[in-house]
């Protein structure tokens, strides 16, 4: 029976994984972890265990990892927590998504029972360009553009964090990068941009996207979780269609306008009502595209995305 | 808002009647779940491409073509030949050429210059009717899937190529039989005469626009009603491991080989081609 620490655990994904790793007979407890005064909608239940860990504190973190994660001898750190807000900055941001990570590897590196670190990334550490093939397999370059948003410089920090540790460890470490979940209540940037009254998209174009569920993101997790070996995979989501037709079948018109007259109009928008949606963040993607190939994960541990979408106009062909 | 797939089945139909829909309709491609495959290509496109196209390749350049039994009907293959015309209708015209005589039918993979997704609304039709970007990780990855790519080894040079150097192939770049070798597949070469007289270029400017290579000033304002002669020749299929695919010296010489072929076929249709225009 194996323990497994879960950070990020009050997120939508982390909470289902969560209730999945409860329902599982090869896990003896679960450690959830997730920010101060987060609401704990997680269950009462005799095999979990629910702390508040401040990621940004690395004493915390440690304490955690040296505290109860010992006593409880977990072998399997599942770390999720990373900033919600793309437009946070500074030290605090940056702690929390690079920092994190830094320190959990290095913790688990030196702890007694840790044997694996899987650790969530993000489909936006991907470099999209002209010159690039839009499907992305995990030697696709990353982007070190220094003027991206520092959400996105610091992701890729921290999935390089991790890489960079890959068969020097005494533990084994698994990178996922995931396509963004199309879900209310997840926080993603599409969700926000398609639960606009209308969107805009750049003039001209039409690009091919891959979304996911919180659904396929879990059964991913869950298989790297009991998996062997290490290495960074992609996980793609079930859809993959063009940015008008995710529109369609969200039921969001969209117009098209010049790339400039978008910045400005989302960066008002977040002004005058907190919306998180960047275009800065997705600029390059809403233009030419950008697919996960999942067949490394595919291969490796079995993951094939199963779930689509619930779009609320519904999809003709999926399924 | 963009061409809906319905709308551009609806125009298809109403251009071209029910034929173009039905080859559409059995064309083989890897569908992503919501009718596009992961490239974009979507069959009601391709139906709208072949009606929209269709009086070119009928009435203006008249498409005279042969050899469409060395096309393998299924499998991944290469078809690799000269490039020319300053527009790139020659690309077009193969295309449909292709969708229109392979049964079942089947859409070429156009390998587009990286600049061509920089273009609006071009780029995302290209797209919709099977054009990718010129990377390698496209071309692998469609190889893989067991698609057929169109692929101009002489890229922008040979398509801005001078009057003067007409049928004379440029710089025959290795990537396609390097790609060919690495899959196991076929490269089939086809040689296409009249795209080279269609639009002679008199200057070229540079380009204000950093992702266009330059821009073309031609004699004409429309592409001259020559006649397209298009002949497909023999596979060829390269005595080479996938290993061997980096082997610059086996590359070299595959490419030699595609590129003799193609210029077989090039004196071959200039030989037998009455005039310009017919």
């Amino acid at each position: 029976m194996m323990s497994v620490l879960v950070t990020g655990a009050t997120h939508p994904v982390g909470r289902q994984l969560v209730h999945q790793l409860l329902s599982d007979a090869r896990v003896g407890h679960v450690l959830a972890s997730g920010r101060h005064g987060d609401p704990a909608p997680l269950p009462n239940h005799a095999r979990l265990s629910h702390l508040p860990l401040d990621l940004t504190k690395s004493r915390e973190v440690h304490d955690v990892l040296f505290g109860p994660a010992r006593d409880l001898g977990v072998e399997v750190v599942v770390h999720l927590g990373r900033t919600p807000d793309p437009w946070r900055r500074g030290r605090s941001a940056h702690a929390g998504d690079v920092e994190a990570v830094r320190s959990i590897l290095d913790l688990s590196d030196r702890h007694p029972t840790i044997r694996r670190v899987v650790i969530l990334s993000h489909a936006v550490v991907y470099r999209v360009g002209l010159d690039l093939p839009i499907l992305v397999t995990e030697d696709h370059p990353l982007n070190l553009d220094p003027r991206s948003p520092q959400v996105v410089r610091d992701r890729v920090e921290a999935d390089l964090t991790a890489c960079a540790r890959m068969g020097l460890a005494d533990c084994e470490i698994v990178v996922l990068r995931c396509a963004e979940a199309l879900e209310v209540g997840t926080g993603g940037q599409l969700v926000d941009y398609l639960s606009a009254p209308l969107a805009l998209r750049p003039l001209g174009f039409d690009p091919m996207i891959n979304v996911a569920t919180v659904q396929d993101l879990v059964a991913s997790i869950d298989l790297a979780t009991f998996g062997h070996g290490e290495g960074v995979f992609n996980i793609p989501g079930y859809d993959t269609l063009p940015l008008t037709a995710a529109a369609d079948l969200w039921g969001t018109p969209t117009i098209p306008a010049p790339g400039r007259w978008i910045e400005a109009a989302y960066a008002w928008r977040h002004r005058l009502t907190g919306s998180r949606f960047s275009w800065g963040l997705n600029r390059q993607r809403l233009h030419f595209g950008l697919v996960l190939d999942g067949t490394r994960a595919r291969d490796a541990f079995g993951y094939v995305p199963r779930n689509p979408v619930a779009w609320p106009r519904g999809s003709q062909r999926a399924g | 808002m963009p061409l809906h797939p319905a709308l551009a089945r609806a125009v298809a139909a109403a251009l071209s009647g029910d034929e173009a829909l039905e080859r559409s309709d059995r064309l083989h491609f890897t569908d992503a779940g919501h009718g596009w495959d992961r490239f974009g290509l979507h069959p009601d496109y391709v139906a709208l491409g072949n009606a929209v196209a269709g009086p070119l390749y009928d009435h203006w350049f008249r498409v005279r073509s042969e050899g469409h039994e060395h096309i393998p009907t299924t499998g991944a293959a290469v078809l690799a030949g000269n490039h020319s015309g300053t527009l790139p209708l020659d690309g077009a015209m193969v295309w449909m050429d292709v969708v229109r005589h392979t049964e079942p039918p089947r859409v070429p993979r156009p390998v587009a210059d990286y600049f061509v997704s920089t273009l609006p609304f071009l780029s995302t039709l290209f797209a919709r009717c099977g054009v990718v970007g010129g990377s390698r990780g496209n071309a692998r990855a469609l190889l893989d899937a067991g698609e057929l790519l169109l692929i101009f080894p002489e890229g922008v040079p040979g398509i801005g190529k001078r009057f003067s150097e007409r049928y004379q192939l440029q710089n025959w770049r290795v990537g396609h039989v390097e790609l060919a070798i690495r899959h196991g597949a076929p490269v089939i070469p086809f040689g296409l005469v009249g795209a080279e007289e269609q639009m002679p270029q008199i200057a070229r400017i540079p380009s204000p626009v950093g992702a266009l290579p330059y821009i073309p000033i031609p004699a004409t304002l429309l592409p001259l009603p020559v006649r397209y002669h298009l002949a497909y020749g023999e596979p060829i299929h390269f005595d080479a491991t996938p290993d061997q695919a980096d082997d610059p010296v086996v590359v070299r010489e595959g490419a030699r080989r595609v590129r003799d072929a193609v210029a077989r076929l090039l004196v071959r249709g200039l030989s037998r081609r009455e005039g310009i225009f017919t």
